[in-house]
């Protein structure tokens, strides 16, 4: 005998993030995620972010990385609420871990929370966790091939920062090709160009997540 | 990339639909994954009939409906499916004003039950 039964495989997810979600907005919080490979500079961009804030928006970070306490550290020193999820050894964050993270993040008392996802550039894109919007970082020593060799991470994010671009004059890249390539797999997504070391470029950054607070969440 | 933890979700689910169902064994679950959707069918398939064993689905066979990827295009009005994952173009006019609709799908459709 044959049963229908027509639902997505992946709505144990879904469905976990979309609670997340709905304390976010209870609690007027914008949510980011931020996606890269490991060493492309997301720590170093979170805590550029949080000093750029400067306490005016009060913002919380959950650390995502498979072993290891050392971003939760470094951003526990700027003295923003930070929980480290240790993953174990999967390769992502999803919408279960951060459910779990959220009772050590004060969602009253924060405008903006930001996770700062496994270092990856295939599975985070797959995994929806409530964000409001995912943000991918790419380093530009990484090369200007990545944006055609991992497609939907470019797909799924709504706004992409090309770091480390005072490596420029060390490197055969192309930041035009970047652009290129990845407004061609996502023509509305948002570019920021930005050396988050000595913090160029982060202005515009810093004006788009500052534009989103209290909007979208 | 998850396909084994992706062959749990299936079982458990076509468990969860057994139960209710007042059947006992499980005998053919029906799926579709889209081109596009990241999951590799081939090892979806080997996690399924490594992990089925012991249970009511030892018998069960996967049956897996591949989704090519597809849409409309905005400029010509057409649409479209290709044997790409990845597609920005239209594969008819070139424009790259298109709606991609299926391709990444993962979704449980049917199963046999007896």
């Amino acid at each position: 005998m044959k049963l229908n039964v027509v639902s997505r495989i992946l709505d144990a997810n879904e469905r976990l993030a979309e609670q997340n979600r709905e304390l976010f907005r209870k609690h007027n919080v914008f949510v980011v995620n931020i996606m890269s490979s490991p060493g492309a500079g997301k720590t170093t961009l979170i805590e550029k972010t949080i000093r750029a804030l400067n306490g005016k928006i009060k913002a919380g970070v959950i650390e995502g990385d498979i072993q290891g306490t050392a971003d939760a550290e470094r951003i526990g020193s700027l003295g923003v609420p930070v929980v480290q999820i240790n993953t174990g050894g999967a390769c992502h964050l999803d919408a279960n871990m951060i459910k779990e993270a959220l009772p050590g993040i004060p969602l009253a008392d924060i405008d903006l929370l930001i996770i700062e996802n496994v270092g990856n550039l295939v599975c985070p894109a797959e995994f929806n966790v409530g964000e409001h919007a995912k943000v991918m970082l790419l380093s530009i020593a990484e090369g200007d091939d990545k944006p055609l060799k991992y497609p939907l991470m470019f797909q799924e994010s709504k706004a992409l920062v090309i770091n480390k671009t005072d490596l420029k004059p060390y490197l055969d890249v192309s930041v035009d090709k970047i652009r290129k390539d990845s407004l061609s797999l996502n023509p509305s997504l948002e570019i920021f160009e930005v050396s988050a070391r000595n913090s160029d470029g982060i202005s515009g950054w810093m004006d788009w997540l500052s534009g989103h607070i209290h909007k979208d969440s | 990339m998850h396909e084994a933890s992706i062959a749990q979700s299936i079982m458990d689910m076509a468990l969860r639909q057994l139960e209710d169902s007042g059947y006992t064994k499980i005998d053919s679950v029906s799926i579709k994954v889209g081109q596009a959707s990241g999951i590799l069918t081939d090892s979806l398939m080997f996690a399924f009939e490594a992990m089925k064993h012991g249970s009511p689905l030892a018998g069960a066979a996967l049956l897996v409906e591949e989704v090519p990827v597809g849409g409309t295009c905005g400029a010509c009005g057409k649409g479209f499916t290709t044997g790409e994952k990845f597609i920005f173009n239209c594969p008819r006019c070139g424009s790259p004003d298109i709606e991609v609709r299926q391709g990444r799908e993962l979704d449980f459709v049917e199963m046999e039950v007896s």
